[in-house]
């Protein structure tokens, strides 16, 4: 004869100690060994094997045990003690929320009680899909927070392993089920089932069924904000959690490996700064051509003294003309170089510094071209960096 | 004469790709090699043979002759900070990313580390004084910067050293030297 519900109910209270533990062996072994059952009862002292077989709370599988699913899930959801599910288990729900949905429309103005049963239903699947998610994403959290707090103090590869399985299998999947831009996600089906139960519980002609789709409607909406909810906490906690578990645990891998052999590596290139030494083979040359530079410098001081030169004037009108000539000029310092060059052979500093007055004669109009860089003019003395200028007729 | 256009600080730049330095992203520099990274590759590696680094963060020049001892202290300074930084539960990403260094914190770390044989073998970390000289060999490169007598902090350069350590345990994985252990079920 079947036990009375109380008389259950106060069995799993008077031993809950006894059945916690057991769910933790099942959990972590996926079965109770006859042994470990016996081990049990002595612990708590007391003789359980009877009523647990009775009451249906374990059944015998071979000479061991197995929680019936129904107190399993009982006992893991009041310990809180989720293990994550693939997503592939939380996709069955895309099947039976899709066909149960399909028939719905397809019996919409058929039997009237078989409509009621179908629209209950899709609620209960929608409700189910609801708490795996929510469970999964609780027990991914948890055992995320556990590889960062290595609570089961695993090493740095095991935790790139582990880290790489959660975000592979676990979380990334789990978050295409969530992503309602996805034609073929969960979440995507019930944004579309929402929108035909809202229609209905405005228009449906049966009272009882309106207020049927009236309540599916509402459960949608919040669990649709709970979905947002959880694919929110998905990307924006847990990815970049376990993301950062992942790489650090990899960087650290590789330390470990190189501290072990320093040598053994190449580590990566960093520049030799070149210095060049008295006795380097460069150094010949480079002081050639470091000391070559003044020399050129004292034969053209040189030929100015010997040869005495007249006192150079300005010929504005006659450099204006020929400025004009050339108009419009689109890098004016250039142009006075070169055209005292080609006259001179080398530009004098004073000579060019008079030739570019012309710049300020108020029928030429200067522009500064601001995106140019800065141009380089040598003369005799000096180097000048000076902006690009074009010249144009002021009109 | 008209001389050719080189970019406005072209002088900077090379000064400070010659001597080694990295030019980071803060730097008005670093816009300046992005906006000509063409001629940059061909300028360092026709003038000197030096291949042109360019990342978002960072620019540096690498040359067949490497500077490898200063590499390999560098890469066992990050590598044991890293390791010490973890083993007192702080993500060292984030430490060595926005966290400011006192140089009597790092003193602390080498010298309760487990490596303490290595560090004790290595001139340039073997203690604190050694250490200060590798800091400034470090900074005068831009892999840190000094804020002042006490403390410093590390620019996005060590980037380069971590990237080392990734690759270095990518390929060990990859080609079975290091075991993954438990399996991968």
């Amino acid at each position: 004869m079947r036990a009375e519900p109380k008389t259950i109910l106060r069995f799993l209270l008077e031993n809950f100690e006894a059945l916690r533990d057991l769910f933790e062996i099942q959990s972590a072994d996926g079965i109770v060994k006859k042994e470990i059952l016996k081990t049990i009862c002595e612990k708590y002292d007391s003789n359980i094997q009877y009523q647990l077989l009775d009451y249906k709370i374990l059944h015998a599988i071979n000479d061991d045990f197995e929680f019936h699913s129904v107190y399993l899930n009982l006992i893991e959801f009041v310990v809180s003690e989720f293990r994550p599910l693939l997503p592939e288990t939380i996709e069955k729900y895309n099947t039976s929320i899709s066909q149960l949905y399909q028939r719905i429309i397809e019996g919409i103005d058929g039997d009237k009680a078989i409509l009621k049963v179908r629209v209950a239903e899709l609620a209960n699947e929608i409700r189910s899909f609801f708490e795996l998610v929510e469970r999964n994403t609780i027990s991914l959290l948890k055992e995320t927070r556990n590889i960062k707090a290595n609570v089961d103090k695993i090493d740095y590869r095991e935790k790139i392993i582990r880290a790489s399985r959660w975000i592979d299998e676990y979380i990334v999947p789990l978050n295409r089920i969530l992503d309602v831009n996805h034609s073929e996600s969960v979440a995507n089906r019930l944004y579309n089932i929402a929108q035909f139960v809202n229609s209905k519980r405005l228009s449906f002609s049966d009272e009882q069924l309106r207020l049927q789709f009236e309540q599916l409607y509402h459960l949608i909406i919040s669990i649709n904000d709970g979905l947002l909810r959880q694919s929110k906490t998905l990307t924006t906690e847990l990815l970049p959690l376990i993301d950062r578990i992942r790489t650090e645990s990899l960087i650290l891998t590789g330390w470990i490996e190189f501290l072990d052999k320093p040598e053994k590596y190449d580590t990566p290139a960093i520049l030799k700064p070149v210095k060049d030494f008295a006795y380097s083979e460069n150094v010949y040359l480079n002081t050639k051509e470091f000391f070559e530079q003044f020399s050129k410098e004292e034969v053209v001081y040189l030929e100015e003294e010997e040869t005495e030169k007249e006192k150079w004037i300005f010929n504005k009108r006659y450099y204006k003309n020929k400025l004009k000539e050339n108009l419009p000029v689109d890098d004016f310092f250039g142009w006075c170089a070169e055209t005292l060059a080609k006259e001179y052979k080398t530009i004098e500093v004073e000579k060019f510094f008079q030739i570019i007055s012309l710049l300020f004669e108020q029928d030429l109009d200067p522009q500064v071209v601001e995106t140019a860089y800065l141009i380089q003019i040598k003369t005799d003395k000096t180097t000048i960096r000076i902006p690009k200028i074009t010249v144009n007729e002021n009109a | 004469m008209k001389m050719l256009d080189y970019p406005p600080s072209h002088l900077e730049i090379v000064d400070n790709f010659l001597n080694g330095r990295f030019i980071l992203h803060s730097d008005k520099l670093f816009d300046e090699i992005k906006e000509n990274e063409g001629f940059y590759k061909s300028f360092l590696e026709a003038s000197f043979g030096y291949k042109l680094n360019l990342t978002q963060e960072f620019a540096y020049v690498t040359s067949n002759e490497s500077n490898e001892n200063l590499s390999r202290d560098i890469s066992v300074f990050f590598a044991i900070l890293c390791y010490e930084l973890d083993k007192n539960g702080k993500n060292f990403l984030e430490e060595l990313n926005y966290g400011t260094f006192r140089y009597s914190q790092i003193d602390e770390l080498f010298e309760n580390s487990s490596y303490q044989e290595l560090i004790a073998t290595n001139n340039k970390l073997k203690d604190s004084n050694a250490r200060k000289n590798l800091f400034n060999e470090m900074s005068r490169r831009n892999i840190i910067e000094k804020e002042n007598d006490d403390s410093f902090t590390v620019t996005s350069a060590y980037k380069v050293f971590i990237e080392f350590a990734s690759e270095l345990a990518k390929s060990k994985i990859s080609n079975g030297s290091i075991q993954e252990p438990g399996g991968s079920n």
